[in-house]
């Protein structure tokens, strides 16, 4: 640890637009008011003085800005020494958070990117990742790296948990219509994490074929329709979006799924019976639920199924239609 | 074509190997490093460098085919690893992240291998090929590992190799003695899937001439429309695929075709995407499969595999079509049957495979 002064500072020696060593993101926390309103500050913040004559903060900006927000000066402060290079004092800023908290995706992103105008990729990983839990791998790393370029409502989104990283990393290579477009559906509408992953690869599938605009699909009047239906419970509706989409991502599927359901419906089978596919009707083996009460019920319904398992109608459920 | 690296990386251990030293001749200007074993961190991963290994593992094994979907009892001798012919699809895009080519130079430990195992079962029909982990001509110009292959496989009265390639470099199959025991084959499309998907490949019109020339000289003929994919007006381009195979070859020359659409671990979609951006085969609609990968929804398949096999049969009708990794609920909607009725699809290739 670099040899520090302690000093008395006004806010206005501060330079509160200098963010070259803030890696912290996201509202600042109820309690830290409350304590700094009881016990004022109790750890000083650490900052360095510019060229210009201002202090850049090093650590404790959440600290600061609550006692700016609170109007308590002079601050007690760390000044580290002048000559103290950059990359050492952001170094200091991430142990210094990285030590009592877990940081968020946000600030993940910060950590790296900031990181890495002064390390090459494989120090950075080797360094970095793990104490942020992430897995050291080249592949994350690049997607935090350009997690920072997102839009701020998205940011805040993801700092507050609101938006998984997950999710974030899909929406990230996206156009901005087309990201903003899936991001207010997401906000709009209550889906899982893996959900919401799935619906961005659908949708920009769906994109890609029809040769259209994410954005457009998304605004398709049958989704418009589904979004607008309020009377409905929002959970339903995010699971028809989901059907919609499915269905046009895969429309032979579900046109099998269609012709599947009207055929069986048309051999009418025994009550308490049903006849099951394979999953996406992949593979020769199907089944048979039979539900029964009684031995007589059980034969009944079975010689009713020979004599529809020797029927055309039957054995058509089973081809494809080409 | 022509792959011609930028650099050499050699494990010292193969140093003194034939194969080596026929390179060496041939690229006297390539600038060649010399490890004692190559690791991860010794070799720039760019695709410009050939490495030459000492290969550790088993030079032959069975194709890794699942239990799921009927599998031929293809066997495949392994002469080297990854591929620069470019293909949008390749699975070794995912199961060899480095993208340098990479040969075995023990080759006296690969001939020792082949000969016990067809020694090991005389009366069984070996179908073995080599153009499973890399196309078996791609670096032919510069290993002349076919001039070795070739003759060997010609002594030996179970055994058949089968040359698998995109490329159209078969000069030097013209004067080997062959006594029918290796089959080249081509991989089939499409030319405007061809220049999308297969783009360092040889064109359809050069691979079908490379075939008519091996027809000449007395080999026979093997084409794999795998994998087949879908595109707008599918149909039309693989018809047009079939006629101009069928002005080019005699089909009475042809020792098997098979059919296999386009099928792929999910692993693999992230990696297409981000390396061949401009592709366009991930849009189709695809399902999970039993083994995992992904695969066409089967109504599909059927349609493709029934339309092809019907305009090849169409040509000649004896020819011995057959359908890769696929069930049998599949085979009988496409083909009629199911090999596994009449002796297994394994019996099926074998009768096919020797002269």
């Amino acid at each position: 640890m670099p040899t520090t002064k302690f000093r008395f500072i006004q806010f206005a020696e501060v330079d509160w637009n200098d963010a070259v060593c803030l890696i912290t993101y996201g509202p600042l926390p109820d309690k830290l008011f409350l304590s700094i309103k009881a016990v004022g500050l109790l750890q000083k913040p650490l900052l360095q003085r510019k060229e210009n004559g201002l202090f850049r903060i090093i650590c404790g900006s959440r600290r600061l800005a609550v006692s700016r927000e609170l109007g308590l000066q002079p601050l007690p402060c760390q000044i580290l020494p002048d000559s103290l290079p950059l990359h050492t004092c952001l170094r200091m800023a991430i142990y210094d958070n990285l030590a009592h908290r877990r940081l968020n995706p946000v600030e993940k992103s910060l950590v790296l990117t900031k990181m890495a105008d002064h390390m090459d990729k494989s120090k950075l990983i080797e360094e970095f990742m793990s104490p942020l839990d992430l897995e050291p791998s080249v592949i994350l790393l690049e997607r935090y790296e350009k997690l920072v370029q997102l839009e701020p409502f998205i940011l805040d989104s993801l700092a507050s948990g609101r938006l998984n990283e997950r999710v974030a990393f899909a929406l990230t290579p996206l156009e901005q219509t087309d990201r903003l477009a899936l991001f207010q559906l997401f906000q709009e509408l209550p889906f899982s994490v893996s959900v919401e992953e799935e619906l961005v690869e659908m949708v920009v599938e769906i994109g890609r074929r029809q040769g259209i605009g994410l954005a457009e699909v998304i605004n398709l009047r049958e989704i418009r329709e589904i979004r607008q239906a309020n009377t409905r419970p929002a959970r339903q509706r995010a699971q028809d979006i989901r059907r919609y989409l499915q269905a046009l991502r895969s429309p032979r599927l579900t046109a099998r799924k269609e012709r599947f359901a009207k055929e069986v419906h048309d051999l009418g089978l025994p009550a308490g019976v049903r006849l099951v596919p394979p999953p996406h009707f992949e593979g020769p083996r199907w089944s048979l639920e039979c539900a029964f009460e009684r031995g007589d019920e059980l034969a009944a319904r079975l010689r009713h199924l020979a004599e529809l398992a020797d029927r055309g109608e039957f054995q058509r459920v089973m081809k494809s239609v080409c | 074509m022509n792959y011609r690296p930028e650099r050499l990386l050699i494990e010292k251990p193969v140093s003194e190997s034939r194969l080596v030293q026929r390179i060496l001749a041939a690229m006297k200007d390539i600038p060649v490093d010399w490890v004692d074993r190559l690791k991860d961190n010794t070799t720039s991963k760019n695709g410009k460098v050939l490495e030459i290994v000492k290969f550790q593992g088993r030079f032959i094994k069975p194709c890794p085919g699942t239990r799921f979907y009927t599998c031929c009892g293809y066997q495949i001798l392994n002469l080297g690893f990854q591929c620069s012919l470019g293909c949008t699809y390749c699975i070794l895009q995912s199961y060899f992240p480095n993208p340098n080519l990479r040969l075995f130079g023990n080759l006296e430990d690969m001939w020792q291998q082949l000969e016990e195992h067809l020694q090991s079962s005389p009366r069984r029909v070996h179908r073995i090929g080599t153009g499973e982990f890399t196309d078996s001509l791609l670096l032919d110009p510069l290993t002349r590992m076919s001039e070795e292959l070739v003759p060997f496989f010609a002594a030996k009265p179970n055994a058949v190799l089968e040359l698998k390639t995109k490329t159209a470099q078969v000069d030097l199959l013209k004067s080997l003695h062959h006594r029918g025991h290796t089959i080249v084959a081509w991989s089939l499309n499409p030319p405007s899937l061809i220049a999308r998907e297969e783009a360092d490949t040889a064109t359809l019109e050069e691979r079908l001439e490379a075939a008519r020339r091996c027809q000449e000289w007395g080999y026979r003929l093997a084409f794999h429309f795998d994998p087949l994919l879908v595109y707008p007006n599918w149909q039309k381009g693989y018809r047009d695929v079939v006629d101009h195979l069928s002005s080019m070859v005699d089909p009475g020359g042809i020792a098997w075709i098979s059919l296999g659409t386009l099928r792929f671990m999910p692993s693999l979609k992230p990696i297409i995407r981000r390396n061949h951006p401009k592709s366009t085969i991930l849009e189709e609609e695809f399902i999970p499969g039993l083994d995992g990968k992904m695969r066409y929804f089967r109504d599909l398949r059927v349609e493709m595999y029934g339309y092809l096999s019907r305009m090849l049969r169409n040509w000649h009708k004896d020819l011995c079509v057959y359908l890769c990794m696929e069930s049998s609920d599949i085979w009988h909607e496409s083909l009629g049957f199911d090999p596994a009725e009449c002796g297994g699809l394994s019996d099926m290739l074998d009768g096919q495979a020797l002269p």
